[in-house]
């Protein structure tokens, strides 16, 4: 009969029994440590805080020496084996501190050694407990380009035991990571045995195989087509069949797998009859209600992202209804909520009707509801859905977004202690302020703009870049009076010191900003001198040194708007352009004409063409000084840019530079 | 020229992200934020009208061939208020969308020919809309881009205003100077021709 006293000694009791002398006492307590933490976190937490793990893996060390004597069949030493692998094995069963203190207190090298014993009760304990610490992302990365590892690896996959040539299929889903690494894995003819597991194996062995095979084949075309080829059997079809299979993860396995396949080798798996039976699979594995309901919403999150074609072959098979009814359920893991808004997000991303079709079942606030979550996955992913759904310029238009319910949660979020949610808040509101309907005043009774420029202060790099996005959008032909408000809380300092920020992306999104501060009346164009010049100098600085085109960019159409303005506005840039008084250093502008990207030679044609204007006093002054620096001979070799917008502008300057009677 | 950016953050915001090589070239004059003024000349047998207009566009996604703005007319006889506000879609002719054909609207084949041929920029093309409805045209070097706007609904007046938005306009914008030309067509619309004719506004001297 079982002692009633099974499970019921604390921690520390077992701990001081796991030190016993006597055999049968130590297997005992493993036991019972192992049965108290099997999917108990808050236990495991326990144990692990008083020692536990060290003082198991140290039960596992003092014995494993005799897993090299071959004959030992002493049940006593073969159950502490056993038990103290199964222990150790269950702290590290998703459980990343437990895997971490199972790696640190040394086991792991034991474990692996419990693999060489002829009692096969210990090779599977060994073997599970590997498998499960394999399942996490800190198990000890495994080198495929030794050697003896490849050939320690391909025992494991020609055992007989399941749990063992499973072991060897984790290995490789866990660590294979490099083309070399999976080239490696394809010359020793790793994917023929796991093709061999794939269809004559058993459920656990087809699901491991799915998992590496994907694993090898991600972004690796060659080894793709080499699987795919006839001396290896037919294994796509295999993968396919298995897509239809009556197990939930193994049809999600291989439907991971076929997606990894068509977007490393988009040739493959073109036809539309998979894309939408795939579409299908998914959705419907969405009904599920473990682990692998929770992970389809991202499988399907894989297929469809940015992909046009099969986000439209989505639409027709009800996805964003099916989506949003999972998502109505309520209640619901952390991780199926992230995944179902991201599956939206991503749904959303590019097609207006997808848009169209999300925001006619009204139901947004379902996704403004996550916004509160306590998961900071899931505030992002509502964040970012929110972001995809208002890029729909018809509703943008119409002021739809530019609501209380929207706004206020999103703007609270700014001072989310999470950045990526942050960042993300900041996608979406740097959407939601494109208003064209100048409702602006929510966002700004609700302390958002001041909130902004706080952020564009953050020593987050991507914090800055964003907050001033979602500023430069804001002011987008805004009036006067909101430009001044948002000027006056930034300040000229912080604008230019921003311009000049070590970060490219940050500086990129103020120049954008100032660009649009200074569009509009020739008044804003004052933005750019305010403080002595702070602003039109820093400009000017960042140009000569601009690291990227899209600097550039945003750096010329800002001293194109300055150059709108009157003489003294026009002979401000020209300062800007050419601060030498020698004429003969050349200019960036000659870079930039040079340019290969056509939208920098664009900006660089139009502020010429500002300052070149006929009817402005100064003109042929700039024009002869521009003549002098090589600029109009540039130009004319331009006529016939292979950018139509360009050709078209540059022809519009040399037309007026006629006026001055010079060619 | 003033210009202004506001990066919605979807890559189709972007211009000159066009995929396929025939489609119009991407044009810094037509671009989110671009306002222009003009007029629209409205005739009948009786009589013969003219009012302000000012469009701005909202949106514009290359990719797609998708316009949108607003229409502003002012002082409009038949309304009732002094301006009336628009909102309207545009469908970008770039072969690869769209092509010339309406194929709805209540617009034929015919219909399609006689208002484009309205334009002398289309001139050069029609031989091969004739066929397959400009298709197989490349368009990548046109110095013109050939679009269909059609209002969706008023911005600030119910639709007992006096006004219709039941038709569309075959429009045609310069690549060089920002001028939009258009035609009105409505099947049951009592007048014979509704031109809109508008510059770009700018507040730069250099270009009118």
């Amino acid at each position: 009969m079982p002692s009633a006293t099974v499970n019921n000694h604390r921690p520390r009791e077992l701990l001081s029994l796991l030190a016993s002398a006597d055999p049968e006492i130590k297997v005992r307590a493993l036991r019972e440590v192992k049965n108290q933490i099997i999917g108990n976190r808050t236990k495991k937490l326990s144990f692990l805080k008083i020692g536990a793990v060290p003082a198991v893996s140290g039960i596992l060390a003092d014995s494993v020496d005799n897993v090299i004597d071959s004959n030992c069949n002493n049940d006593n030493i073969n159950n502490i084996l056993v038990q103290s692998a199964a222990a150790l094995g269950s702290f590290a069963c998703g459980f990343d501190a437990g895997v971490h203190a199972v790696v640190d207190a040394g086991a792991f090298p034991n474990l692996f050694r419990l693999l060489g014993s002829s009692n096969e009760k210990v090779v599977d304990a060994g073997a599970r407990a590997l498998r499960m610490i394999y399942q996490s992302k800190l198990a000890p990365k495994y080198d495929f380009l030794q050697q003896k590892n490849m050939e320690f690896l391909i025992s494991l996959l020609n055992s007989n035991n399941e749990n063992v040539n499973g072991l060897g299929a984790s290995i490789i889903t866990h660590s294979c990571e490099t083309s070399l690494e999976q080239k490696a894995l394809f010359d020793a003819g790793i994917l023929r045995k796991l093709n061999g597991l794939l269809e004559g194996g058993s459920l656990s062995q087809r699901d491991a195989s799915l998992e590496s095979l994907a694993t090898i084949f991600k972004n690796n075309p060659e080894i793709i087509s080499k699987f795919s080829g006839p001396e290896i059997g037919r294994p796509l079809s295999s993968v396919i069949d298995l897509a239809k299979d009556r197990y939930p993860r193994t049809r999600l396995l291989a439907c991971m797998c076929l997606i990894v396949i068509r977007n490393t080798s988009p040739l493959f798996l073109q036809d539309i009859g998979i894309k939408t039976k795939l579409i299908h699979i998914l959705l419907e594995l969405l009904d599920d209600s473990g682990q692998v309901g929770d992970e389809a919403p991202f499988a399907f999150s894989s297929l469809i992202a940015q992909k046009e074609d099969l986000q439209e072959l989505a639409l027709e098979a009800n996805a964003i209804d099916k989506l949003l009814h999972h998502l109505q359920k309520g209640s619901l893991h952390p991780r199926r909520y992230e995944g179902i808004l991201l599956a939206l997000a991503d749904m959303c991303s590019k097609m207006e009707s997808c848009r169209s079709k999300f925001l006619s079942l009204q139901v947004l606030n379902l996704v403004t509801d996550a916004l509160t979550d306590d998961s900071a996955d899931v505030r992002t992913a509502a964040c970012i859905c929110l972001k995809s759904v208002t890029r729909s310029i018809k509703n943008l238009s119409a002021g739809y977004f530019m609501d209380e319910v929207i706004v206020i949660p999103l703007v609270r979020l700014f001072l989310d202690p999470s950045t990526s949610v942050q960042v993300a808040a900041l996608g979406a509101v740097s959407n939601i302020v494109v208003d064209f309907t100048t409702r602006k005043s929510i966002f700004v009774q609700c302390g958002g703009m001041k909130q902004l420029v706080q952020l564009a202060k953050s020593m987050e790099s991507a914090v800055r870049s964003n907050a001033l996005w979602a500023l430069k959008n804001f002011v987008f032909l805004s009036d006067n009076r909101l430009k001044e408000s948002v000027f006056s809380e930034l300040t000229a300092c912080l604008l230019a010191s921003l311009i000049c920020d070590p970060e490219p992306s940050v500086q990129e999104q103020a120049l954008a900003l100032v660009r649009n501060l200074i569009d509009g009346c020739i008044n804003s164009i004052e933005f750019a001198f305010a403080e002595d010049g702070l602003i039109l100098a820093a400009i000017g600085r960042q140009l000569q040194s601009a690291s990227k085109a899209e600097i550039g960019i945003q750096g010329m159409y800002a001293l194109c708007n300055v150059a709108s303005g009157n003489e003294f506005h026009k002979e401000a840039v020209m300062h800007q352009l050419f601060p030498l008084m020698d004429d003969k250093n050349q200019s960036f502008m000659m870079k930039f004409l040079q340019s290969n990207d056509s939208q920098l030679r664009a900006a660089t044609v139009w502020a010429i063409l500002n300052l070149t204007c006929p009817l402005s006093p100064g003109a042929s002054g700039r024009l002869e000084k521009l003549r002098n620096a090589g600029i109009f001979s540039q130009m004319k070799n331009m006529v016939n840019d292979p950018c139509v917008d360009v050709k078209l502008r540059v022809r519009t300057v040399l037309g007026q530079s006629m006026a001055f009677g010079n060619n | 020229m003033p210009v202004r950016v506001a990066e919605i953050s979807a890559p189709s915001q972007v211009s000159g992200t066009i995929s396929r090589h025939t489609s119009p070239p991407a044009c810094t004059l037509l671009s989110v934020g671009q306002a222009f003024s003009g007029t629209q000349n409205v005739s009948s047998i009786q009589k013969e009208e003219a009012w302000r207009v000012n469009v701005r566009i909202q949106g514009c996604d290359l990719e797609h061939g998708y316009l949108c703005g607003t229409m502003e007319a002012l002082n409009v006889p038949m309304a009732d208020t002094p301006i009336v506000v628009t909102f309207w879609e545009g469908e970008i002719v770039d072969t690869k969308n769209y092509t010339f054909f309406t194929g709805k609207w209540d617009a034929s084949p015919e219909d399609d020919k006689r208002h484009w041929t309205k334009f002398p920029s289309f001139l050069p093309l029609l031989s091969q809309v004739e066929i397959d409805g400009g298709k197989s045209l490349d368009l990548s070097n046109c110095p013109y881009i050939f679009m269909r706007w059609k209002e969706q609904y008023f911005v600030n007046v119910g639709t007992d205003c006096g006004l219709t938005i039941a038709g569309f306009y075959y429009v045609c914008f310069s690549c060089s100077d920002g001028s939009i030309n258009g035609f009105y067509y409505d099947p049951n619309s009592r007048f014979e021709v509704a031109a809109l004719s508008t510059q770009r506004c700018c507040n730069i001297c250099s270009l009118v």
